[in-house]
C-alpha cells in the first residue's frame, strides 16, 4: 500500500497529460501519415503528406516569415520586459508600488485576445485616431499606410500580448538578486552599466531563458493576430494549417503540425542549451 | 607627517544620518589616524553600521562632513574615495568563479585576462584560498566565503578597509583564527581598518582605537585598555563588562573625596580629581571586578566604607580565576572576580551571604551617559 502513495500523488497530473497532451500529439503523429481526398481521410501509411511539405516553396517562405515576426518579437520584448522588470525592482522600491504598477502592466489582459486585437483596428487604420492625430497636428501630410495591415501591425500586436510573458520571469530572477550584491559591485569600482552588464544581466538569465520560451513557442504557434493584423496578407506555418483544416486536409495539417512541433522543440532546447534553468533556479 | 603618510586617515565632522523621522547617526565627530585599526563598538541599531556605510559611500549623511585623507569624499561612489567595504553576508557574486570574484574590480578597470588572474590569485595566496581558486561561491564554506570577500575587497589596493561584523557568522574557533588573521593582515598592509561589531572582546582584541556607541553618539572613543579600565560612562562601563557600576548620591565631599549614599544604608568614599558635586547629586563610579576583596559576612548591617553586602547567587570556575555573583541593594547584577587560589583559601557557596569590598583609590568615576538619561538601563555584555 505504501508503495502505492506516491504513484497516486502523480496520477492527477500524470492523467491530465495523457488525455490533453500525450493522446492529442499522438493521434496528430498518427494522422500525419494518412490519406485523404476531398471528402474523406482513410488510414494509410504514406509519406507524401511530408513530402509535400519539404518540396513546396511556399513551406520555406511562410517559415521564414514566421521566424522573422518571432525573432523581431523576442528581441523588442526582451528588451522592453528587461528594462520594465529593471525599473520595477532596482528603482522603485517600495513593495506597494511595486505590486501596482505590476499590476498595471496585466491591464491588457483584463480584456480578451479579440477585442485586443481587434481595438487596434479603429486606432491604426488609415482612417484611424492616430492619423488623424498626425494630420491635425500638421506631423504628417499623408495617412500613414504602414500602420495597420502590415508586419508592423503583426509586430506591434505580438509585443503588445506577449511583452507580460517577458516581464514575469526577469522581474522574478531579479527580486531574487540581493541588494548587497549590487552594492558589492559599486564597491568593487562597477560603473552603473558595469553593473547591469557584469552582474544583473548574468544573474537575470533563467528569467531571460524562460520568457524567451514563452514569446517564441507563443509567436510559432499563433494564427490569429497575424491573419486579423496583416488583413490576411500575410500568413505564418499556424495560419497556413488552418487553412488546411479549412480545407479538409487533416493529414496535411497534422503533418504540418508535427513538423512545427519539432521545430519549436528544437527552439526550446537550443535556449536552454544557452541556460541551464535547471541548474539556474537550484542555486 | 607628510600627506602621504596620513593618506588612510578618516575624519568625520558633525555627521548626521537620518532616515525619515528616525535619526540614526547624530552629530559624530571621529578621526581615525591612518594604519590604525578601529572598532565601532554598540548594540544593534546604535547606528556603527550607517556610519561604515557612510564611509563606504552607500550613504549620504544628512548633514556634516567626512574626509578620508584630508579630501571631502561628498558625492564619490566607493572607487574614488578609496575604500572597499567587506559586507557582513560577504556578497559574493553567485555567478562568478572564486578567482573572477576577486578579480572583479579589475575587470572593472579594464585590465586583461591574464594579468588580472594573476592579481587574483596573488590575492588569494594571501588569504590561503589558492586551492579554491575555480570553485564557485555556493560551494564554499562560510569561513572560505569570507576569505574570498576579504581578498575581494583587497584587490582594489584600498587605503581604508571597512569590515562589516566581519566575524559575527563564523563559528567559535574560526572567530579566533580570523581575529588574528586580521590584526596580522592590518599590521602587515598598513592600511586603516574600520571594522563594526557587537562582540567587547573582539574590539579590545583588535583595536587601537575603539568607539563606544549608543543611540546614533560616541559614548567614548579611546585606547582599547583605556576604554576597558577607564570608562567615561555607566553606558561605557556595563558594555564593556569587566565593571560593577554603582550609584551613590553625595553626603557630603571635601574637595579630594566625596562620602556617597548607596543602597541599603551603604557608604563610598570615591576619590574626586576634577569633579566638584554638590550634596545630593547622584554619582556613578565603577570598580573593577577583579580588585574587589571578598569575605563570609558575618551578622549584622554593613559599616565599613566602599563594602556591599550581598547574597552569592551563583559561583563560576573559570580556570584562573572564579566568578561570583552577588545579589546586593543596587539592583543590578555584583560580580566579582576572585583570584583562584584567595578564593579557596576562603570559599562562598551560593546561598550565603558575602561581603565584597574594595580600595578607594581602586574606584573610577563616571560621567552620566550622553546618550538618554544618566545610569540607562542595563545593558549586560559577554562577561
Amino acid at each position: 500500500m505504501r508503495r502505492l502513495v506516491p504513484y497516486l500523488q502523480v496520477a492527477p497530473l500524470a492523467t491530465v497529460l495523457l488525455l490533453f497532451l500525450v493522446i492529442p500529439v499522438g493521434m496528430i503523429l498518427v494522422v500525419s501519415f494518412w490519406s485523404y481526398d476531398q471528402f474523406d481521410i482513410y488510414p494509410d501509411f504514406i509519406l507524401d503528406n511530408y513530402r509535400y511539405i519539404f518540396t513546396s516553396p511556399v513551406t520555406f517562405s511562410i517559415y521564414l516569415k514566421t521566424i522573422y515576426y518571432a525573432v523581431v518579437t523576442w528581441a523588442i520584448t526582451l528588451v522592453l520586459g528587461f528594462t520594465i522588470s529593471y525599473y520595477l525592482v532596482f528603482h522603485v522600491r517600495n513593495l506597494l508600488w511595486q505590486i501596482g504598477l505590476f499590476l498595471l502592466c496585466t491591464v491588457p489582459f483584463w480584456t480578451s485576445n479579440i477585442i485586443r486585437m481587434i481595438s487596434w483596428i479603429p486606432f491604426l487604420g488609415r482612417e484611424g485616431i492616430f492619423n488623424q492625430a498626425l494630420l491635425a497636428t500638421g506631423l504628417a501630410s499623408a495617412p500613414l499606410e504602414f500602420l495597420l495591415f502590415s508586419d508592423f501591425a503583426v509586430i506591434l500586436a505580438y509585443v503588445h500580448l506577449f511583452t507580460l510573458f517577458m516581464i514575469v520571469p526577469i522581474f522574478n530572477a531579479m527580486a531574487r538578486i540581493s541588494p548587497t550584491v549590487i552594492e558589492a559591485a559599486v564597491d568593487g569600482g562597477a560603473k552603473p552599466w558595469q553593473v547591469v552588464l557584469h552582474v544583473v544581466l548574468p544573474l537575470s538569465k533563467t528569467g531571460v531563458a524562460l520568457g524567451s520560451i514563452f514569446v517564441v513557442a507563443l509567436v510559432m504557434g499563433d494564427f490569429f493576430v497575424v491573419r486579423t493584423m496583416s488583413g490576411g496578407q500575410s500568413g505564418s506555418v499556424a495560419s497556413a494549417l488552418n487553412n488546411e483544416i479549412g480545407l479538409l486536409q487533416y493529414p496535411t495539417a497534422a503533418a504540418g503540425a508535427v513538423v512545427l512541433l519539432v521545430i519549436v522543440t528544437l527552439m526550446v532546447a537550443a535556449i536552454l542549451r544557452i541556460v541551464d534553468v535547471r541548474r539556474e533556479l537550484a542555486a | 607627517m607628510t600627506g602621504t603618510e596620513r593618506r588612510g586617515d578618516v575624519a568625520l565632522h558633525e555627521v548626521t544620518k537620518r532616515f525619515g523621522p528616525t535619526l540614526a547617526v547624530d552629530r559624530v565627530s571621529l578621526t581615525i589616524p591612518h594604519a590604525s585599526y578601529c572598532c565601532l563598538l554598540g548594540p544593534s541599531g546604535c547606528g556603527k553600521t550607517t556610519i561604515l556605510r557612510m564611509i563606504a559611500g552607500h550613504e549620504e549623511p544628512s548633514s556634516g562632513r567626512i574626509l578620508i585623507g584630508g579630501q571631502d569624499v561628498a558625492g564619490l561612489v566607493p572607487a574614488q574615495r578609496g575604500t572597499a567595504l567587506m559586507f557582513q553576508s560577504y556578497a559574493l557574486f553567485p555567478h562568478l568563479s572564486v578567482r573572477d570574484n576577486v578579480a572583479f574590480n579589475l575587470r572593472m578597470r579594464g585590465v586583461p585576462r591574464e594579468q588580472r588572474h594573476r592579481e587574483a590569485d596573488r590575492m588569494l595566496e594571501l588569504v590561503r584560498m589558492t586551492a579554491f581558486a575555480d570553485r564557485m561561491p555556493a560551494q564554499l564554506s562560510g569561513g572560505q566565503q569570507q576569505r574570498v570577500a576579504l581578498a575581494r575587497a583587497l584587490i582594489t589596493n584600498p587605503r581604508v578597509l571597512l569590515l562589516d561584523e566581519p566575524l559575527s557568522a563564523l563559528d567559535e574557533f574560526l572567530r579566533l583564527q580570523m581575529r588574528s588573521e586580521l590584526k596580522r593582515l592590518q599590521t602587515d598592509l598598513g592600511i586603516t581598518f574600520v571594522h563594526v561589531t557587537h562582540t567587547q572582546p573582539e574590539a579590545i582584541a583588535l583595536a587601537d582605537l575603539v568607539v563606544v556607541m549608543n543611540q546614533g553618539i560616541i559614548e567614548q572613543a579611546a585606547s582599547a585598555r583605556e576604554v576597558y579600565a577607564r570608562p567615561r560612562s555607566p553606558y561605557v562601563a556595563r558594555f564593556l563588562g569587566g565593571q560593577n557600576v554603582i550609584m551613590g548620591k553625595v553626603r557630603d565631599q571635601d574637595g579630594r573625596h566625596a562620602l556617597l549614599d548607596g543602597p541599603g544604608g551603604a557608604l563610598f568614599r570615591v576619590p574626586l580629581h576634577e569633579r566638584r558635586p554638590r550634596p545630593g547629586e547622584p554619582v556613578w563610579f565603577a570598580v573593577r571586578r577583579d580588585l574587589i576583596h571578598l569575605a563570609r559576612a558575618g551578622a549584622g548591617a554593613v559599616t565599613a566604607e566602599n563594602s556591599l553586602e550581598g547574597l552569592v547567587e551563583a559561583v563560576e570556575y573559570q580556570g584562573s580565576f572564579v566568578k561570583v555573583t552577588l545579589a546586593t541593594a543596587t539592583g543590578e547584577e555584583f560580580l566579582v572576580n576572585e583570584p583562584e587560589a584567595a578564593f579557596f583559601a576562603s570559599p562562598v557557596a551560593r546561598g550565603d551571604r558575602a561581603l565584597a569590598s574594595w580600595q578607594p583609590d581602586q574606584v573610577h568615576l563616571l560621567e552620566p551617559d550622553r546618550a538618554g538619561a544618566g545610569g540607562s538601563p542595563s545593558l549586560t555584555a559577554a562577561a
